[in-house]
């Protein structure tokens, strides 16, 4: 089940991405609507992250093409906003939490302009706003799990981006810190942003997200969380490894097989 | 010239050879550590020994070819092949399943060999003008570099101190975090481009004071050492230069004194550096975290004799009874040492008095003693409850937690299982406010 919808604000048309020559998403297609929270929901190395890194250009991509309001990511960059996996850093970089918001706020400024008073203001606002004010000062390598995530999520805000792309922004944070990520995101939808979150909790994607997008490799199902969020399409999504699409993943890597022509 | 003489003559400065080999050695030292942190930051320390070591046979073709000893050929040569060695570890990684650290060792050791090959023959080549110093490459020697040179050197390592300062930004959010980098739209691969360019050019010209063999130490110890002082990249950076500019310093006079080259005697200065802050630091430092190790264990002996004697005083239901060390002994078996030291310990900070070997608390101490049984009665309920671990496979673990647990967590403890009365063992939870207790 995949539902088109009209005036998309992501568009991603036949995404084919390999790794190293492994294929690991397969003629992915479908469009998202604005104002939304959707949730890309799927097992582990059904290929999530690999979805919005490609459609961040993190990721070469083997085949198709990816519109961001109707126009290519680097006309709309200043738009966008991504929010890696807080595993992805070495978090004991010589940086405070300040230091970090405030690179949410590089884009606007670009290579050389140093950050005026207005953007460090921004950042601190930021700050506020995922409660990590007190902590302005603090060395990020003291910082637990969830107050990591919010540094993140306080770096993205500090983008005032339209798109935001969250990577597993749940994965190993306390429960007030979810539940506090989850406000803001609603806040941010209701101002009619689009948040687009990598999760894999299915209990508590049932009520977060207003759109579901179901990836095992190649999307089982996009669509509004009523429409989309049932037994079968969970089944099979889950539901075993589609294990001849994985053989001749394995088949193309070990031989060196270009994906396509 | 006697060695006091020699000694004043080069704390003068006066003799302008002198001034400008110190100034050189300086500015080269600092521009390499400057990049250095970086190169650290970004984890690629390896890469700067690689490129060090690869400069070698480029400087030895540019001889041989040109015939000439200007360093701007040996720096050209010396850049192509620093470069050429880069970029085939990033070729020969992504193209095979090797890993980079593989890559880097193979890389290191082919251009290195092929160096040295080139360097004996030169030294065979009767056709070959004016070859000595040549060797000056493998540890370098700053005093026998031309003061022409040292313009070349000097300029060179103020541009490089220059460019870190307007890139800053780039590389501090590169360094951190590369996807992110290019997610809002910086030129990660110029940037990339660029540190290594710097990287190759601190080398370059940092090669001839300090010698192919040991200017990665010029790159990376810097940066290691000053991570431990400081947590705050503008002032690693800073520091940095600073400890640069000391090793250029000291290791040019101690090359000049001794006659020897000047290389070992920076990377000694900065060695030095290095091992006394490894071992010093405030926090990070291996001393103060032995320190701070034994702090710990000395809190957990005080806090389990006042443990114990608050017990004792539970059992005959008067908590100011006095006991004496083979009393507390039989209620907590410790080392007897350990045991005596902790006592007096507690004595002095006013938790414990002593009469005549009768040992008694003082208010304080019993309402810690007291603080502790019932955190350890907490937690004890906490794993049953919660964890579902059996009451007898709880204790050994609340003896441990009851150290750790603060003020914060202790208000979150009682809320949480809602101020039980006692413990899975059936012990009472002694709370300050029960006038029982």
């Amino acid at each position: 089940m995949i539902k088109h919808v009209d005036n998309p604000v992501i568009e991603v048309h036949d995404l084919t991405v390999s790794y190293s020559s492994k294929p690991v998403l397969w003629g992915v297609d479908f469009s998202l609507p604005a104002g939304t929270i959707t949730g890309i929901i799927g097992p582990n190395g059904a290929g999530k992250s690999t979805l919005i890194k490609s459609i961040m250009g993190l990721t070469s991509m083997s085949s198709g093409y990816i519109k961001l309001f109707d126009q290519d990511l680097d006309d709309v960059r200043l738009k966008i906003s991504y929010v890696p996996q807080r595993e992805s850093v070495d978090w004991d970089f010589p940086a405070s939490v300040f230091d970090i918001v405030l690179m949410g706020r590089y884009g606007r400024l670009g290579l050389f302009k140093r950050p005026r008073k207005a953007d460090k203001e921004a950042a601190l606002e930021c700050l506020r706003d995922v409660g990590m004010e007190a902590y302005k000062d603090r060395q990020i390598s003291q910082l637990s799990g969830g107050q990591q995530q919010r540094v993140f999520l306080a770096r993205a805000l500090a983008q005032d981006a339209d798109i935001y792309f969250m990577d597993e922004p749940f994965a190993g944070v306390d429960a007030a810190t979810e539940k506090a990520i989850m406000h803001l995101l609603r806040q941010m939808r209701d101002a009619g942003k689009t948040v687009v979150v990598v999760h894999h909790d299915l209990q508590s994607a049932q009520t977060y997200f207003d759109w579901i997008l179901l990836l095992n490799m190649r999307l089982v199902a996009c669509g509004p969380i009523d429409e989309v969020f049932n037994e079968k399409l969970l089944q099979e999504t889950y539901g075993g490894k589609l294990t001849l699409l994985s053989d001749v993943s394995t088949i193309i890597e070990n031989k060196g097989f270009p994906t396509r022509e | 010239m006697t060695v006091f003489g020699a000694i004043s003559d080069f704390f003068n400065l006066a003799d302008p050879l002198i001034r400008n080999v110190v100034l050189g050695t300086v500015l080269l030292a600092i521009s390499s550590a400057m990049v250095g942190c970086f190169t650290f930051l970004r984890k690629r320390a390896l890469v700067g020994d690689a490129v060090s070591h690869a400069v070698l046979p480029g400087i030895c073709l540019a001889f041989m070819f040109q015939g000439t000893k200007d360093p701007f050929v040996l720096m050209i040569g010396a850049f192509v092949t620093g470069w050429l060695s880069l970029w085939l570890i990033d070729v020969i990684t992504s193209k095979t399943k090797l890993h980079e650290d593989t890559v880097i060792g193979l890389i290191l050791s082919v251009f290195f060999g092929i160096g040295t090959l080139l360097l004996s023959f030169i030294q065979q080549m009767d056709s070959l003008p004016d070859k000595t110093g040549l060797n000056h490459f493998l540890f370098g020697s700053a005093v026998a570099i031309s003061n022409q040179d040292l313009y070349a050197f000097g300029g060179i390592a103020v541009l490089l101190i220059i460019s870190v300062l307007i890139l800053y930004k780039g590389f501090l959010v590169l360094s951190f975090d590369e996807a992110y980098t290019r997610t809002i739209g910086f030129p990660v691969k110029l940037l990339k481009l660029t540190l290594t360019t710097l990287t190759v050019l601190a080398v370059v010209v940092g090669i001839q004071a300090v010698g192919v063999v040991l200017m990665a130490a010029m790159l990376i110890t810097p940066a290691a050492t000053t991570r431990f002082w400081t947590p705050r990249l503008p002032l690693m950076i800073l520091f940095s230069a600073i400890l640069g500019a000391l090793s250029g310093f000291f290791g040019a006079y101690g090359s000049y004194i001794t006659n020897s080259p000047t290389g070992p005697w920076m990377v000694m200065v900065l060695s030095m550096a290095a091992v006394l802050s490894f071992l010093f630091a405030p926090k990070k430092g291996i001393i103060s975290n032995l320190i701070r190790q034994r702090k710990y264990r000395a809190q957990i002996v005080e806090e389990n004799i006042l443990k114990a004697i608050y017990q004792l005083g539970e059992q005959h239901s008067k908590f100011y009874e006095e006991y004496t060390v083979d009393h507390l002994l039989d209620r907590r078996p410790m080392q007897p040492l350990k045991l005596t030291s902790g006592l007096s310990r507690l004595k002095k900070q006013g938790y414990l008095t002593n009469q005549s070997g009768q040992w008694t608390f003082s208010e304080q101490g019993k309402l810690r003693g007291q603080r502790l049984v019932k955190l350890h009665r907490l937690w004890e309920l906490y794993l049953t409850t919660y964890l579902r671990i059996a009451p007898d496979h709880v204790h050994d673990d609340a003896d441990t937690i009851e150290h750790i647990i603060t003020p914060e967590l202790e208000q979150r403890l009682e809320k949480l299982l809602e101020y039980p009365e006692t413990d899975p063992h059936e012990s009472v939870i002694p709370y300050k406010s029960n006038p029982n207790n």
